[in-house]
């Protein structure tokens, strides 16, 4: 009689491969469970991790780009203002200078904190101004837009007295110029809302110094 | 559980779902050792002929489960996946330039050699005696050489340069023999851009020596990558005084002995 055999054997084994399998079964389920649950913690763990590294600007885009260039940008307007500071003959050019030369400054320190704080290096790998669509054309014998050159700079050295003014306010005024169109680079390239800010507050005070350095030019007879 | 239709005694379910739930593969075993010698199919055979039916499910069952492994697998693979990559990007990009100076092959590190030398940078008039030529770090002049991508065409005092290279100047020298070439390749490097310069150095032992404070890297050509590598990983990091410490003010004039006046503006305007 096979079916009485069957029912001996299966109540046999029911129970104990029956239990055993439930047992294996509940604890594949837990143990995949919590596979589960330390997976889904190491995938939050490295979105943490990765999140800012994906999000913050990295060594080649724009506003790296910027900030390393508008830190050359401003470091030559920097030496031109504190020639103005200490061989300007007019008051407002000594005045202008000075202002120019601790803004800027300022920036430069400003733009070098997001480097670091970005992990990048202060030095770039591509070439001057590579962050703008235009911005290879714009260089000129390593210069960027508005950068006086060595033989510019030692003119301006070598002047005295109200020549120097003038030069000072003239070579300013182009600095200024190329200066500002960097800055709407950076402004059209959005990205971080940070850079856009202190962008955008870099071009609202070149354009105030823009306006007086042109009056001043006129009036000092430029 | 399609099994449960053919409405057969209500055993043949169990030992089926028996058959179902080993479907992740150990149960086999398990019904070997609850039946010494017998074949797995024995006990469902056993339950009737209809007992057949169920063999094909538990096949069935036993192939289906291979899709939840295999993405459960594929799952892991990609956590694991990212994670790595999340852990190395990590790493990498955090990889101190300190480190990455330290990769750069052939590159003399100072600061590990000789610790009291770039300890800093106290103000000495005069010529100041330096060890390593051309000088890493150590005391110097007042007046830092002025740095701004200048390009000297002819040697510079040590005094000066040292302090721009306190302030985070990668300093170029090449012997004066270097082929003109050469130097423009140099020069592309330097002009326009502060904490940068240029200037020829007698005495060389290599074509191209590059200096930063507390680092130097003697190359034999213009081309090569190392110089890049160089710039890129010390200007500015270098320093001991910090990105804001200015290039421009700087002695313009070329020499190599120190101006011992205080005010460069006024050196200039002489020189």
């Amino acid at each position: 009689m096979t079916a009485p055999t069957t029912t001996a054997n299966a109540p046999d084994e029911t129970p104990v491969t029956g239990s055993g399998d439930r047992r294996s079964a509940r604890r594949f389920g837990i143990l995949a469970l919590a596979a589960a649950v330390v997976v889904g913690l190491l995938l939050g763990y490295a979105g943490g991790l990765l999140t800012p590294k994906l999000t913050r600007p990295g060594d080649t885009s724009a506003e790296a780009g910027f900030a390393r260039d508008m830190t050359t940008h401003h470091s030559q307007a920097v030496a031109m203002g504190l020639m103005a500071f200490q061989k300007g003959t007019d008051p407002e050019v000594r005045q202008i200078g000075v202002d120019i030369a601790t803004g800027q400054q300022g920036e430069i320190g400003t733009m070098q904190t997001w480097l670091r704080s970005w992990g990048l290096d202060p030095a770039g790998s591509e070439p001057a101004m590579a962050w703008m669509p235009d911005g290879a054309a714009l260089v000129k014998n390593g210069l960027m837009p508005g950068m006086a050159t060595p033989e510019e700079m030692t003119e301006l050295e070598a002047a005295k007295g109200r020549d120097f003014d003038v030069m000072f306010l003239k070579m300013m005024i182009q600095h200024h110029l190329g200066g500002v169109h960097m800055i709407d680079g950076i402004l059209d390239a959005g990205g971080d809302p940070e850079v856009t800010r202190v962008a955008q507050v870099m071009k609202n005070t070149q354009q105030t110094d823009l306006a007086n350095m042109n009056a001043a030019v006129k009036r000092l007879g430029g | 559980m399609s099994i449960s239709t053919p409405g057969g005694p209500e055993r043949r379910p169990t030992v089926v779902s028996t058959g179902k739930k080993p479907a992740a593969g150990r149960p086999a075993a398990g019904d070997r050792t609850a039946k010494p010698g017998a074949g797995k199919g024995t006990p469902r055979q056993g339950s009737g002929g209809k007992g057949r039916k169920p063999i094909t499910p538990v096949k069935v069952s036993q192939g289906r489960a291979w899709g939840p492994t295999a993405l459960i697998t594929a799952v892991c693979l990609l956590a694991v996946g990212i994670v790595g990559y999340a852990v190395y990007a990590a790493a990498q990009g955090s990889k101190p330039w300190e480190k990455r100076a330290a990769d750069i092959k052939g590159i003399v590190d100072y600061r590990d050699k000789d610790k009291d030398l770039v300890k800093g940078g106290n103000h000495q008039q005069g010529p100041v005696k330096y060890t390593v030529l051309p000088p890493v770090a150590g005391p110097h002049n007042p007046a830092w050489q002025n740095c701004m991508g200048d390009v000297y065409d002819a040697p510079i005092a040590n005094e000066h340069a040292v302090h721009s290279l306190e302030h985070g100047t990668v300093w170029i020298t090449y012997r004066p023999d270097l082929p003109a070439d050469q130097v423009a390749k140099l020069k592309e490097k330097v002009v326009g851009k502060e904490k940068l310069m240029l200037s020829p150095y007698e005495g060389l032992d290599k074509p191209i020596s590059l200096q930063a404070w507390g680092y130097q890297l003697k190359v034999d050509n213009a081309d090569d990558k190392r110089i890049d590598e160089f710039i890129k990983t010390l200007r500015v990091n270098a320093s001991i005084e910090g990105p804001n410490a200015l290039c421009t003010q700087g002695v313009t004039a070329t020499g190599t002995t120190p101006r011992d006046m205080g005010n460069q503006m006024s050196d200039q305007t002489q020189g």
